[in-house]
């Protein structure tokens, strides 16, 4: 597998007086944040936390509010200072850049769109996009010209005069993206940006994302607290609790195999169907299944399964380029639905290392 | 920490505040019991003990009489002060023969062009009409060279105003060092500023535009940290992630994110500019301000009152157009602007080239005769034997017959530790201990200085403007905020009333009241009114309308309502409404030594006048212990955690 474009190992961000002793000390370390806080009066945003970003994916950080997360974001370009650990971009060791290096990186390869836009009132659309092209020195016209056709790409055409404060909150946040997008950025990095909208603007922004992510290809971390956000965007999920990731991995196993109550809590009222995917309710066909009834590609949902055995009144084939993996049959379909299957108990079988918790996470790297 | 949770548990259980004042009076009366005895046999007196003063005059006329000896040689002010001094010179020299070439067509159109451009043709109007007014009321020349002295003035005060706000608004040292300087400042008197630029710089431009420049500097300086440090987090952090440099971060989104803030810095240091402005006539500023001091002197209202308009009317055009600059209306386009710039010079020249620079003799407009033809008649009709109400005149005796004397002689005739004592019970009541610390050290320095009495005389002044003041402002900020149509009513007047510099108050008193402290008084009432006035009805608008509910509900009547609902809840409003009363009646009361109100600003005035530096100081001096005596006594705990927040 390539190198990751962010690779994290051990980072600790703990804000208060001496914050440096804590991520050392194994006693402190281990204690629970309302006992640190009160015997340091220290709180550790950030515990222990290790993960890596696989380019081109959506890395989604999930996690209930002051769990660590924007602090966890902002460490990765030192936004906010880590306290401990190893920040990595491309190989690179971020907390080791000098200035000038780090603002090299915060101009090239890494942007944020923020959860209340950020966007400079007085200025407009047009010089709010083209603003990190500003800060990094491009001339009136080009970064004028470069900014029109990021503002094109994210829908604001005819916008361009305005000042944010004539915009809705939703087109404010094109904005933000706009103009993150425009500095043609490496990764992008997405704290809450749909938060503060609307349930159906959120919708539409987030086929936004997944559409430039379809387009583009640009690898991002996506901070959210809304799991529908999380299981609809993210290719991976790591999910936090008290500044610690308590389990890393795709919707499908996070939703699948939780790795503790806090996670099956977490998950309990998604519709499991939408997110498993046929691989969890299969088994080996036998030689005359294999032969004929409806075909699923593996990577289908088992609302989708159903909906094909349905249809024809037989266990459909998974077919993956032609060869078939196996079948699924009604009653397993019926199984995942109810919660009776998790994946778990299907992963021997399918012969996948699926990792429960943080500590394990490093294989999926 | 520990205030705001004072102010919480106050706020909840009232019992608290009993027990919690209590203590703090238990406390007081302990120290009382053994340190007024001991004052008391060893300095029995009911004035300040002579034993206990310090006798500064002889030190201060020595550093007077070396300052003035070495003003030509000494390296200090031929290499430092010296140049300051040309430079304020020269600078205003120049801006004065500027508006005197431009000519009063010229300037009058520079002056509605610019007003066009950034407030709307409205104030362009307006600017125009006072512009020509001042002409016509033959005040011409001294309006310029008020003008000429303000412009320096003022950008010498926004610039070091907003260097010292941005060295606040960046530093968290910086700002924490700053405060208390600047929330002192804002509290002093205009003419505790006087005496010690007199004493270095001597009578002149320089020391009347430098004690400008001190007394302006200040709101600029505030308002700029304010802006720097209200920036919205957010937009800081988004600006830091696009890898934007400290410079660039302060230039592309700090300042102009607190453009607002800046816009109305600017717009508070021209009002207080133009007011000491007018001031610093008594220390050689000239202009307008001198014409009303000198006509004010030898009690010529209708002079007074020809040099007064054209202040009033320089203050109003000021406030609004700077106002509206600062409002956000912003008016693009560059062809007015060009337009503007093309415009202005071209009347200039135009009224050079027909021989009309100096305004023509023929149009001015003669108001002081027949304003002081009415003056006496009111002299003759109203001062006195007016059936039943009596006479301005009558009024003013027994005001102070019945009121300042008994006040005053009550002041004088307390011992000198009961008035401490009274400050400290009061100051730490309403205060923190903190507080009531720095009033009584400073009602300690007023004794120590020597000026016991003549300041417990403005004291008892004060105490009796304010009492008038707060009687009459909280009647008619109830009135303002129970009925929209007073509101309405009100609003204009309050506007114009609060832009007025506080000199041009003394002209109607003395008209009305002739000299004295009754006038002196008078003026400062009347100059303090608004404020207390608005604070009041806006505090009792705020007044949580759920609670107001609730309690008609209940079948409260109005009255009902005012006590128990909406006065206690407004109780902080109030307080600050009482600070601001006690703040700007001080400021008028010292002025007032200008018309007979004797005490502490007479002694200014005379230190001035007889270059008796060493008693104007020490004068000085006390007045900024009164003011921050005042200031402290009347502080509200919860003021200091407010403005951090
Ligand atoms: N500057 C700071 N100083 C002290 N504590 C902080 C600071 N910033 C964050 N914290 C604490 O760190 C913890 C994590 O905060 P963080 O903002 O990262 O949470 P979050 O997951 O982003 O929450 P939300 O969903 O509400 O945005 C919280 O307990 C918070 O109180
Ligand atoms: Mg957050």
């Amino acid at each position: 597998m390539s190198t990751p474009v962010f690779s994290v190992e051990g980072l600790w961000k703990v804000f208060g007086p001496k914050a440096d002793r804590i991520p050392t000390d194994p006693e402190l370390s281990a204690l629970p944040p309302a006992d640190l806080r009160a015997r340091t009066g220290c709180t550790a945003a950030v515990r222990d936390v290790s993960f890596g970003v696989r380019k081109g994916e959506v890395f989604v950080v999930m996690g209930l509010s002051g769990s660590g997360k924007s602090t966890l974001v902002r460490c990765l370009t030192r936004l906010i200072e880590p306290t401990s650990g190893t920040i990595a971009i491309d190989g690179e060791d971020v907390r080791a850049m000098d200035k000038s290096r780090l603002r090299e990186l915060r101009r090239h390869r890494a942007a944020m769109v923020f959860q209340h836009f950020g966007l400079l009132p007085h200025r407009t659309v047009l010089d709010n996009v083209a603003y990190g092209l500003e800060i990094q020195g491009v001339g009136k016209s080009e970064r004028r010209e470069r900014a029109a056709e990021v503002v094109a790409k994210v829908g604001l055409e005819g916008m361009e005069q305005r000042r944010p404060s004539q915009l809705s909150g939703g087109q404010r946040q094109r904005v933000g993206l706009a103009r993150a997008l425009a500095v043609d950025p490496e990764v992008l990095l997405f704290d809450e940006p749909f938060s503060a909208l609307d349930p159906l603007i959120r919708r539409d922004m987030q086929e936004e994302v997944v559409r430039l992510h379809r387009e583009e290809g640009r690898t991002m971390v996506f901070i959210t607290h809304d799991l529908s956000e999380a299981l609809k965007l993210g290719d991976r999920i790591a999910l936090m609790r008290d500044g610690e990731v308590v389990q890393l991995g795709t919707p499908e196993q996070i939703v699948g195999s939780p790795a503790d109550d806090y996670v099956r809590e977490f998950v309990r009222d998604v519709p499991r169907e939408q997110v498993m995917t046929v691989r969890t309710a299969m088994r080996p066909a036998s030689a005359e299944e294999a032969g004929n009834g409806p075909a699923v590609a593996p990577t289908a949902t088992v609302s989708e399964a159903i909906e094909a055995v349905a249809r024809a009144g037989a266990p459909a084939r998974v077919m993956d380029s032609g060869r078939c993996l196996g079948v699924v049959d009604a009653n397993a379909l019926l199984d995942v639905v109810a919660g009776a299957t998790g994946l778990a108990v299907d992963t021997d079988r399918l012969g996948g290392a699926i990792p429960t918790a943080a500590g394990t996470s490093e294989e999926l790297v | 920490m520990a205030t705001v949770t004072a102010a919480a548990s106050r706020a909840v259980i009232p019992g608290i505040l009993k027990v919690a004042a209590g203590r703090k009076l238990l406390v007081l009366a302990l120290a009382a019991a053994i340190l007024v005895p001991l004052a008391h046999t060893r300095w029995a007196s009911g004035t300040w003990p002579t034993a206990l003063t310090v006798d500064l005059t002889t030190p201060l006329t020595d550093t007077s009489t070396w300052i003035i000896d070495n003003r030509d040689s000494h390296p200090l002010f031929l290499y430092f002060l010296g140049h300051v001094s040309n430079a304020v010179v020269l600078a205003v020299r120049v801006v004065y023969l500027l508006l005197l070439a431009a000519g009063w067509a010229g300037t009058t159109a520079f002056a509605a062009l610019f007003a066009w451009r950034v407030a709307g043709a409205r104030l362009a109007l307006g600017a125009a009409a006072a512009f020509l007014t001042c002409g016509a009321l033959g005040m011409w020349v001294p309006t310029m060279q008020t003008l000429a002295l303000m412009v320096v003035a003022v950008l010498a005060s926004v610039v070091v105003g907003a260097l010292l706000g941005l060295a606040a608004g960046l530093s968290g040292r910086m700002d924490r060092a700053l405060r208390p300087v600047l929330d002192t400042m804002q509290v002093l008197p205009a003419f505790a500023y006087l005496l010690p630029v007199v004493l270095i710089f001597g009578i002149g431009v320089p020391a009347a535009v430098l004690a400008t420049v001190v007394y302006a500097a200040p709101p600029m300086a505030r308002l700029t940290a304010l802006g720097l440090r209200g920036a919205d987090k957010e937009v800081l952090e988004a600006v830091d992630s696009l890898g934007a440099t400290a410079r660039q971060r302060l230039l592309t989104a700090r300042i102009p994110l607190a453009r607002k803030e800046l816009l109305l810095g600017v717009n508070q240091t021209i009002m207080m500019a133009l007011s000491m402005a007018v001031i610093a006539s008594v220390i050689g500023a000239g202009g307008l301000g001198d014409r009303v001091y000198q006509a004010l002197a030898s009690v010529d209202v209708g002079a007074a009152l020809a040099a007064g308009i054209p202040i009033v009317l320089l203050a109003v055009v000021l406030d609004r157009v700077t106002a509206a600059a600062g409002d956000g209306t912003e008016r693009t386009g560059r062809a007015g602007w060009a337009y503007a710039l093309v415009a202005a010079p071209a009347v200039a020249v135009a009224g050079r080239l027909m021989g009309r620079l100096d305004w023509p003799d023929t149009w001015v407009l003669n108001i002081a005769e027949p304003v002081n033809r009415a003056v006496d008649w009111m002299t003759a009709h109203l001062y006195s034997g007016v059936p039943v109400v009596g006479g301005t005149a009558e009024w003013a005796g027994r005001f102070t017959t019945w009121v300042l004397d008994p006040v005053r002689d009550g002041l004088q005739w307390l011992p000198w530790w009961a008035v401490l004592l009274v400050v400290a019970a009061l100051a730490w009541l309403i205060g923190t201990w903190r507080t009531a610390l720095t009033a009584t050290l400073a009602m300690v320095a007023i004794g120590v200085l020597g000026v016991w009495e003549p300041s417990l005389d403005t004291l008892s002044q004060v105490l009796a403007a304010v009492a008038v003041t707060l009687v009459l402002g909280i009647a008619t900020g109830v009135a303002a905020a129970r009925s929209d149509r007073v509101d309405r009513a009100l609003r204009p007047v309050l506007d114009i009333f609060q832009t007025m510099p506080q000199f041009v108050y003394l002209i109607p008193v003395v008209a009305l009241f002739g000299v004295g402290r009754a006038p002196a008084v008078a003026a400062a009432v009347v100059y303090a009114l608004p404020a207390v006035v608005r604070i009041t009805a806006q505090g009792l608008r705020q007044v949580d309308p759920a609670a107001l509910e609730s309690a008609r509900s209940l079948g409260a009547t109005p009255a009902q309502q005012l006590w128990q609902v909406q006065l206690p809840l407004a109780r902080r409003s109030l307080l600050l409404a009482v600070n601001q009363g006690v703040v700007l009646v001080l400021a008028v009361v010292i002025i007032g030594g200008l018309v007979g109100g004797g005490a502490l600003g007479y002694d200014v005035v005379f230190g001035l006048a007889q270059g008796d530096l060493a008693t104007g100081l020490v004068a000085g001096a006390a007045i900024v212990c009164l003011g921050l005596m005042l200031d402290r006594v009347t502080q509200p705990t919860d003021r200091r955690t407010k403005k951090g927040a």
